[in-house]
Order: C-alpha cells, then structure tokens, then sequence
C-alpha cells in the first residue's frame, strides 16, 4: 500500500520517463572536468596542491554559474508538464494532498541533484588518476559533497518555487544563472552562507579546498530556505488560483 | 510591417523587455563592483579597460541571456501550438525573418543599454580623458554581431525542439564553453568564442610588477580569420534555420 507521498513520487517519475532531462547534468560537469584537468596538467608547476588544485580547476564555474542554472532548468521541466496544455487540471484535482504533489515534485529534483553531484565527484576521481595524481584522494571530500548537496536542495526549493508561479520556462533558468553570477558577488562580501545560491558553491568549497565554513550556519540557513520556499510553494498551490493553458 | 507589428502583439505583456532588463541590471551591477575604488592607474586606463571587460562578461553571460530571449520568443507558438494558423496568414519565411528581426531590435536595445551604462560608469568615476568613439562604436558593432549569431543558433533550436530544456540547455553550455575558452585563448572559432576573437583591447600582466596595461589589439592573421567567423556563423544559422523552420511540419 503505497502512501500519497510515494504516489506523488511514481507519478512524477512516470511523467519523466523516455525524456533526455538528465542529459544536462551529465554533459555540462564533463565540459568542467575536461578544460579543468587540461588547465591543471598545463600549469602543473603552479599549481602544486594536487587533488586540492585540481578540485579549483573542476568546480569553480560550474558550482558558481552553472550549477545553480541546470538545477532551474530541471525544476523548470518539472513544472513545465503542469504549465503545457490542461495539466493543470489533472494535476489538482489528482486525489492526492497538494503537500504531497509538491514533494513528488521536489524529491525528483533532489535525486537528480544529488546523481549530479556524484557524478561531478566521480569525474574529479577520474580526471584525478588520469592526471596522475599520487597522493591519496582526499577525505575532506566527503564534507564537499555533504554540504554542495544540502545548498543545492535549497536552490532545488528556491527554483521550484519561481518555476511555479513563472509560467514561462526560461525566465527561472535566467533567475537561476543570475543568482549564481549574483552569488559571486555575494560571496565575495563574505555574505555567502546568507544567500540561497551561494550556499552551494560555498558547501562545495569551490576555489577554496581549505575554506572553513561554519557548518551550523550552512545547515540552519539550507534549513531555512528550504522551510520557507516549500511553505510558500504549498501555499501557493493552495490560495492561488491556477488556470489551465 | 504587419507581421513585426503582430510579433510584438504576441509578446505584449509577456515582459521579454523586464527580463532582460533584469538579466543586464546583473551585468550592470557586475561591472560596478567591478570597477569599484578605481586606482590612478586604473582611471587612467578605465576607458580602455571598460572595452576589455564588456566581451568577456559577455562571453559568460550572453550564451544563456541569447537562449532566454529566443526561448521565450518561440514558446508562444508551441505553448499555443499555433504554427498551422500562422502559416495560413503568412509564408513560413517571413514569420522566421519577424522572429529574427525582433529579437534583433531587442539585442540593439540591451547592447546600447550596455554600452551607455560604461560611458555612465567612466563619467561617475571620473576616467582621465574621453572614450575614443570610434573604438565605442566599433566594440559595440562586434557585440550586436556576436550577440546575433547566438540568437540565430539559439532561435533555431528553439523553433525546431518542442522541449525548451534542449536549447536552453546548449546556452548554458555555451556560456560555460565561453568561461573556459577565455582561458586558455584570446580567440576562437567557435561561436560562442566570438566575444572573445572581437575583444578589440587586450591586458598585458606584468607579473613582477602586477601592474595592468590595456592596449588596442592588432588582429594577426588566424584572429582576423576568427573575427569572420562570426559573420559566417551568423549566415550559416540563418540560412540553415530559414530552410528546417520553412520545411518543417506545424
């Protein structure tokens, strides 16, 4: 006996079968890794910290710009299904709770958020032993990846929230991109844990292996954002009044 | 005229303008954090400076901006699946062409908008001298013609892919292609390296000194042959989209 929740999910994973959405998350990290490790092999005698160099070679761009930009384009996608046509429709009146509904929709984006990241962490090993890195890879990783998910499920709640109330699919994939420009920014201030988009470039500690971020902070502000837009998201779907294409 | 004038009839309240109105305020506030507390050496080089700076913001951010423009130029016609109708009213060719004139008169608008933004900024900072109009012009010119290639290629995919995640998704890579090829070159031929082969002031880093020097590129021979490469990419996407959008099935 399934619950509503794991209806919600088997809905949503039906309505992205056969769809090449995942495509994005595989070709823009190989891009990275592949110009990151031919950078890095060329100025190997510069930059002498190995996997930590090699890391600032991999992430710097994609967790600053473009990660938060595939993740809108996935919640764009997601929402998308609903904004075509009447799928409005049949997705409210579906006997499910809209709580329900939207959580379908956010474990989807978290899952493909989260193969992403493992699939950047895989090319970073990859290109690593291909570069011939001798040293042993490093554990810190496992804090990288910990906290660049935990941001990234944050920007997963921000985007699905403007995807919901923009009809259009580009203009939250524009938000997105301008966010992480914005996060640059932002960052740079040293506002970064405070801002949603940056809190995955800084998790991920991106041009800076040895950056000590404040855990508690990272955690309670992902928290944060995550509560908030998933209210607002729910609330919206509940007061709003959403017509049909 | 009148299919102009319906192609802005479709997107009247869709706020296309605020988008990117919002998209350059990001461009806006980059380059004034940018050239934030200039330096004397930096205000006597600013105007120069600004020239090298536009086209490598740009290579960052204009692949995406291209494919959010043609995106949202396209949906309303699949959203509203209304090729078929359009194609009764008029020929095939001639909704491309209002297709590419608009989102041609909306690069014009930014590109300006772009450019009177830098005079603004040297003026408020004070940068010693006067910008070279000629050198202006000529940067602006290059931009609006690297800009049209983007929007050429992104406008294709848009009209010929129902799933809008396609082309935007081959902006995004193109904007991450252009963060990385700026780089490792100062030109190419690919064409999202044109804001980079069109970059008419180049940076010399002294890196004993650490001191900046911008000067007035001189095109060698393969940089000239990647400059033209713009407008042969912008008659290929043309030419290419014109054919698939005129044959293909409403």
């Amino acid at each position: 006996m399934k619950t509503s929740y794991g209806k919600a999910v088997h809905a949503e994973r039906l309505k992205l079968r056969r769809s090449p959405v995942w495509l994005a998350f595989i070709a823009l990290p190989i891009i990275s890794a592949f110009f990151g490790t031919c950078n890095y092999v060329l100025n190997i005698e510069i930059l002498k910290k190995e996997w930590f160099s090699l890391w600032t070679q991999h992430s710097l761009f994609l967790c600053y710009f473009f990660m938060p930009a595939l993740i809108g384009t996935y919640c764009s996608y997601l929402w998308r299904l609903e904004h075509t046509r009447h799928n409005w429709n049949s997705f409210l009146t579906s006997p499910l709770p809209l709580w329900a509904l939207y959580f379908g929709k956010l474990t989807q984006a978290v899952c493909m958020t989260v193969l992403g990241n493992a699939w950047i962490f895989f090319l970073y090993y990859i290109c690593g032993k291909i570069a011939g890195l001798a040293s042993p890879f490093p554990k810190e990783a496992m804090s990288w990846f910990f906290f660049g998910t935990v941001g990234a499920v944050a920007i997963c709640c921000v985007q699905l929230f403007f995807s919901l109330i923009i009809r259009s699919f580009a203009i939250p994939i524009g938000i997105a991109m301008a966010g992480g420009i914005f996060g640059l920014l932002i960052t740079n201030k040293g506002w970064g844990l405070r801002y949603p988009y940056s809190l995955y470039s800084v998790g991920m500690r991106a041009n800076n292996p040895n950056l000590e971020i404040d855990m508690s902070a990272h955690l309670v502000n992902s928290l944060t954002y995550f509560f908030l837009f998933t209210a607002l998201s729910i609330l919206w779907l509940r007061k709003h009044e959403i017509s049909a294409n | 005229m009148i299919t102009l004038l319906m192609e802005w009839k479709k997107i009247k309240r869709k706020k296309v303008g605020l988008t990117m109105c919002a998209l350059m305020g990001i461009q806006f506030a980059w380059h004034f954090w940018a050239a934030r507390n200039p330096s004397e050496k930096e205000l006597l080089q600013g105007w120069l400076g600004n020239l090298q700076t536009q086209p490598l913001l740009c290579a960052i951010m204009m692949p995406t901006v291209m494919s959010v423009l043609a995106s949202r130029l396209a949906d309303i016609e699949h959203k509203g699946n209304t090729y078929k109708q359009l194609k009764t009213l008029r020929t095939a060719g001639t909704l491309y062409h209002v297709k590419v004139l608009c989102g041609f008169l909306f690069i014009l608008a930014m590109t300006a908008a772009n450019y009177l933004f830098l005079l603004a900024l040297g003026y408020l900072h004070g940068y010693v001298g006067d910008p070279d109009p000629k050198a202006y012009l000529l940067s602006f010119a290059l931009q609006s013609a690297c800009c049209l290639s983007l929007y050429l290629l992104q406008l294709d995919l848009s009209l010929l892919f129902f799933n809008q995640m396609i082309p935007l998704v081959v902006g995004l890579c193109g904007s991450m292609l252009g963060v990385i090829l700026m780089y490792l070159k100062t030109y190419s031929f690919l064409p999202w390296g044109g804001f980079l082969s069109s970059a008419i002031v180049m940076m010399d880093w002294n890196r004993d000194t650490k001191v900046v020097t911008y000067y007035y590129r001189d095109f060698s021979s393969i940089e000239f042959l990647a400059l033209t490469m713009v407008a042969v990419w912008i008659i290929v996407f043309y030419t290419v989209g014109r054919i698939l959008f005129t044959r293909k099935e409403s």
